[in-house]
């Protein structure tokens, strides 16, 4: 870039072409106040308060929007520049409330900083006072246009990073104001309360509305979102070991830094009255508190009579997907040095299962193939099966500005109306269970057309020939009745994919929970790889991870058939290796996933279970089951922040910390590892679950070799492939990225040669008859409920967010069984009922029904979770009929 | 003038129509919606939502812009539009007082339509005929010398032709 010389100030400074004063100006450290400044945002110049002045042609210049050119001589403090900038704040002033020792916003607000530097004090211009007052009912953002200062951050904040576009502006002239559409409140508008506005906004107008706690900030950590798998950076301000604010991270990315309702009010939880702050221990069926001693003698004592009398195989470790990298890296190794056996496992593996069978021959790697900030560069996005802007944020706000930003084309294959719908260029709605034919169609249609890249395929990849024999069944033309999708449709879409210069594939649990999901994984992994699409800038395959450390526990090898690292541990030189580390001999018979093994009920194979973190009843479907295998245990441990549905069935419960009362990190749904910071000491006597894990190895008599965790950090970083150098990679690598570049490489390097195509092992099948339960029921993801409700049904800003308990049913469907709005309903399924009332709606297709997450006991609809050898995901969605609840009788 | 009718029902297949000959540009927003005023004339509110899905924009965007423009009209206009000088050279000759006769004949205040949809009444800077001040003008007739007289003369051969 071309060098730029500039004086400012009478300093001499440089910069390269392009570069703006203020920019400049700020590299070198001086300091030129804004309002609407913001280096994520486009800029706008509106609030003129960084004007300078050209010292050759006396102009005065807005310099957020003014480029340099060369020999420029700026003065940004002269005497006629504060003056200027002092008459805008004073007209600003003039039109805002004198409200400032009741405002919330207090010394925080930037307007108040400004006018304080610049030492006004009486103000002598007229007030005319903005008056405007919308009624808002929700429970996040209240808003006050008369502090306004019409800056638009909130406004561009909406549309450029979260690309909502809730709000804009409103009118014209003073009357003017940013506002949703019909200026109505926010939650009827399609705001989803990320708070990015709140957190932009240099005044008072959006303020955070009810707020557990108040006060003024009196320091603040750098943390990780605990909800999902995209794990944002996320800045936790403090006081009085409370949570007082939730910000973006200060040191995420530019143009990413975005959180969502549950980043930004989730947090609640933390402070729910309902924790546990004391261990437990049953005693005739109820519980009471004890000290540590007690309930850590009394688990150790149980779980060494099991493992006396049945054998460390009785054992069971259920690790949790929520828990840090350091926390299931003790835990799978209590389970298989103190414990001796390999029934360790955690709350993703089922849903990664499909993931991991379905890509693993393409590309060796158990996560996305690229980092979030390339799929920003793809030319073309095929989201299959999910739903990002719910279930994802993060990444359903990168897929919508490469839609409205870089004009990126969006194929989305969905059922469901979602958000995504009004940004897709193209939407399939394949009937259910329908996904692997139309993909594998697609496939077809590539090959038919000689749509791939033949010399990659022919020279690097395996197994082409014997896909494109077995995808010989799967002409459009043939499977278009069995999928409900037009061939004409899916010939375009594989146009579409193959032709595009750089194409990416979203999936989520539309396929990993559904019982074909591995089909449909490896269709799609086919069609990067024969695009040549897996590898690099604008490439690759995204699979949508649910917890924000699904990825990291099983790295850290919570799981029955797999040490850290993915090794296997049936692998004798994998176990020898990991024997010599840990100076302990290991269980060699891979371990039963510990959901299968509760999912047989009465027979489960377990006799004692130690569960971290998780709800086995309410996460999994078909709870009836799990329930009676806990309620048959002999001995039973559960660790968790509250007494959940499942820790009602332990012996000993032991209180555990939240993300924001400890430290460790968490390995995201890239693979980019989140540290937290500890903000508090632990509520209680709580304790964070690594140190609970020592104390409980401690008791058995068997303590592990850790005094603090920076020494478990230490041992990850040295025995866990792909974490080498993870806690400091800036250190060894440069910078952070690289770090995940190389962990890249390492995995294709761990492919048994080139990357193979995987034919599909089922046929397209004939159409099934609409049988006895002739619709299918699918469970709506929703942004405020999450997982199985544990925290966010404790975050009650979030939970007043759920959205309405009602069955979804299409204008047809509705029609045929002559329903309509608020009629009660049955829902029947082969293993339970329910009652629901009726909303008639466009969002689902004929033939499918639809119930949010958060319906009570909806679980008990679903079939048991029966994964069989491990080889099919729990199921998320079965087939219902539905029965009319007659008023009268 | 006593007898309200109801305003007009919008035709959504027209308004479809209209959409439907506009492509995905967002240029388009402009004619777009001054062709919709010119069938419907004004914005119906139920029409934004079509256009921004039609051009690909939020329908708080397309809001905006609406809002922004003076001769964008979101709520439906009399089929007479009355309007009163408030320029200078009107105002030292009485147009204020004016101004609050018309307001009171049709008992409407600035920027409001009859229920009938009879009457719209605005204002306006100048008309640019100082010499015929206080003015006003009703449709494209221009009426100077305004007197409280002339108001009720005015207002009763205007209905006389409308009715």
């Amino acid at each position: 870039m071309q060098p730029v010389t500039i004086t400012l100030d009478q300093r001499v400074v440089s910069g390269h072409a392009g570069m703006t004063i203020l920019e400049i100006a700020r590299e070198s450290g001086l300091d030129i106040p804004t309002l609407c400044h913001d280096p994520n945002l486009e800029p706008v110049g509106a609030c003129r308060l960084c004007l300078v002045e050209n010292e050759a042609t006396g102009a005065l210049l807005a310099s957020c929007v003014t480029s340099v050119a060369p020999g420029m001589v700026i003065n940004t403090n002269s005497s006629r520049v504060v003056e200027h900038r002092k008459n805008i704040v004073k007209l600003l002033l003039a039109s805002h409330p004198d409200a400032c020792l009741i405002c919330d916003k207090g010394n925080r607000c930037r307007l108040q900083q400004i006018a304080t530097d610049l030492g006004i004090g009486f103000n002598e211009l007229e007030k005319i006072p903005h008056t405007a007052a919308v009624e808002e009912l929700n429970a996040f953002i209240t808003r006050d246009a008369a502090k306004c200062v019409l800056c638009g951050k909130c406004i561009r904040a909406c549309q450029e990073i979260v690309v909502e576009g809730a709000i804009n502006y409103y009118r014209r002239g003073f009357a003017t104001k940013p506002a949703t559409f019909n200026d109505a409140p926010l939650e009827q508008s399609e705001c989803t309360f990320c708070g990015l506005c709140v957190a932009m906004c240099p005044t008072g107008a959006l303020m955070e509305k009810e707020k557990p706690y108040q006060g003024t900030t009196r320091f603040s950590v750098q943390s990780t979102c605990s909800y999902c798998g995209c794990g944002c950076p996320l800045t936790l301000e403090i006081k009085d070991n409370q949570i007082v604010r939730a910000l973006p991270g200060e040191l995420d990315l530019p143009r990413q830094g975005a959180l969502c309702v549950r980043g930004s009010y989730g947090y609640d939880y933390i402070h729910s009255r309902d924790r546990l702050t004391r261990p437990l221990l049953k005693e005739n069926g109820s519980f009471k508190e004890v000290s540590w001693e007690e309930a850590l003698a009394v688990a150790g004592a149980g779980l060494k009579a099991v493992k006396e009398r049945y054998g460390p195989e009785a054992l069971g470790v259920y690790g949790s997907s929520k828990c840090t990298n350091e926390e299931n890296y003790l835990l799978q190794k209590f389970a298989r040095t103190v414990l001796g056996t390999n029934n360790i496992d955690n709350g993703s593996s089922l849903y990664n299962f499909a993931t991991r069978v379905g890509l693993d021959k393409a590309t060796g790697l158990l996560s996305t193939t690229n980092l979030l900030e390339a799929l920003e560069q793809a030319d073309l996005i095929l989201v299959v099966g999910a739903d990002p802007p719910v279930t994802a944020p993060r990444l359903g706000y990168a897929i919508k500005r490469a839609v409205k930003f870089r004009q990126a084309k969006l194929i989305l294959i969905e059922p469901r109306r979602t958000k995504l719908t009004n940004f897709a260029y193209q939407w399939l709605r394949p009937r259910p269970l329908r996904d692997p034919a139309l993909l594998n169609s697609m496939a077809r249609t590539v090959i038919d057309e000689h749509l791939y890249q033949a010399e990659y395929v022919n020279t690097q990849t395996e197994g082409f020939y014997d896909l494109s024999e077995a995808l010989e069944s799967f002409r459009p033309e043939v499977t278009a009745d069995l999928t409900g999708v037009p061939a004409g449709e899916v010939r375009k879409a594989a146009r579409l994919y193959a032709l595009a210069n750089k194409a990416v594939i979203v999936f989520g649990s539309g396929l990993t929970g559904a019982v074909n999901g591995t089909e449909s994984i490896k269709a799609l992994a086919n069609l990067a790889l024969m695009t040549e699409n897996v590898w690099g800038s604008g490439c690759g395959l995204y699979p949508v991870q649910k917890e924000n450390n699904a990825q990291g526990a099983c790295e850290m090898g919570s799981l029955p058939g797999y040490l850290p690292g993915y090794q296997p541990v049936a692998d004798p030189e994998v176990r020898q290796s990991f024997e010599l580390f840990w100076k302990k001999k290991l269980p060699a018979e891979p371990g039963i996933p510990v959901l299968e093994a509760v999912s047989r009920g009465r027979d489960t194979p377990l006799k004692a279970l130690y569960v971290i973190g998780e709800n086995l009843i309410a996460n999994f479907k078909g709870p009836n089951h799990n329930a009676e295998a806990l309620s048959s245990l002999d001995f039973m441990i559960a660790q968790d922040l509250f007494l959940t549905e499942t820790a009602q069935y332990a012996d000993v419960v032991f209180p555990a910390a939240s993300f924001a009362e400890k430290e460790g990190s968490f390995t995201n749904f890239e693979g980019k590892i989140g540290w937290l910071q500890q903000a508090f000491p632990p509520l209680g006597e709580s304790l964070p679950d690594w140190e609970i894990i020592l104390r409980l190895a401690r008791e058995m008599g068997d303590p592990l070799p850790y005094s603090s965790l920076q020494q478990v950090i230490n041992e990850i970083e040295e025995y866990v492939p792909l974490y080498e150098g993870y806690y400091h990679p800036e250190e060894r690598l440069g910078d952070k990225w690289s770090y995940w570049e190389e962990r890249r490489h390492r995995a294709l390097q761990s492919l048994d040669g080139f990357p193979g195509f995987s034919s599909p092992d089922v046929l397209p099948g004939p159409e099934t008859e609409p049988g006895q339960y002739p619709f299918y029921l699918l469970l709506e993801a929703s942004i405020a409920y999450f997982g199985s409700g544990t925290r966010s049904g404790k975050a009650w800003r979030l939970k007043s967010y759920y959205p309405p308990e009602v069955l979804k049913i299409s204008p047809g469907d509705a029609d045929k069984l002559s329903l309509s709005g608020g009629d009660q309903v049955s829902i029947v399924s082969p293993t339970s009922r329910l009652a629901a009332a009726v909303e008639v709606s466009e969002v689902v297709p004929p033939g499918t029904v639809s119930l949010p997450a958060s319906f009570p006991n909806v679980e008990q609809l679903f079939g048991a979770a029966l994964p069989g050898k491990g080889e099919t995901p729990p199921p998320e969605a079965c087939y219902v009929k539905l029965e009319r609840v007659n008023p009268n009788g | 003038m006593d007898k309200l009718i109801a305003p007009p029902e919008i035709n959504m297949e027209r308004l479809g129509e209209i959409v439907s000959g506009y492509g995905q540009q967002k240029w388009s927003l402009i004619p777009l919606v001054q062709e919709i005023q010119a069938e419907f004339g004004f914005i119906p509110p139920a029409a934004v939502p079509i256009i921004a899905e039609k051009l690909k924009l939020f329908p708080s965007e397309v809001q905006g812009v609406v809002s922004f423009y003076e001769q964008l009209y979101t709520e439906p206009r009399g089929r007479n539009i009355v309007r009163v000088c408030r320029g200078t050279a009107c105002h030292v000759r009485g147009g204020k007082t004016i101004l609050k006769l018309v307001k009171r004949q049709l008992g409407l205040e600035e920027n409001e339509t009859s229920e009938d949809l009879e009457y719209t009444l605005e204002t306006v800077a100048c008309l640019g005929v100082c010499a015929l001040s206080p003015t006003m003008v009703i449709n494209n007739q221009v009426y100077g010398h305004m007197n409280p007289k002339k108001i009720k003369e005015i207002f009763k051969r205007e209905e006389g032709t409308c009715s």
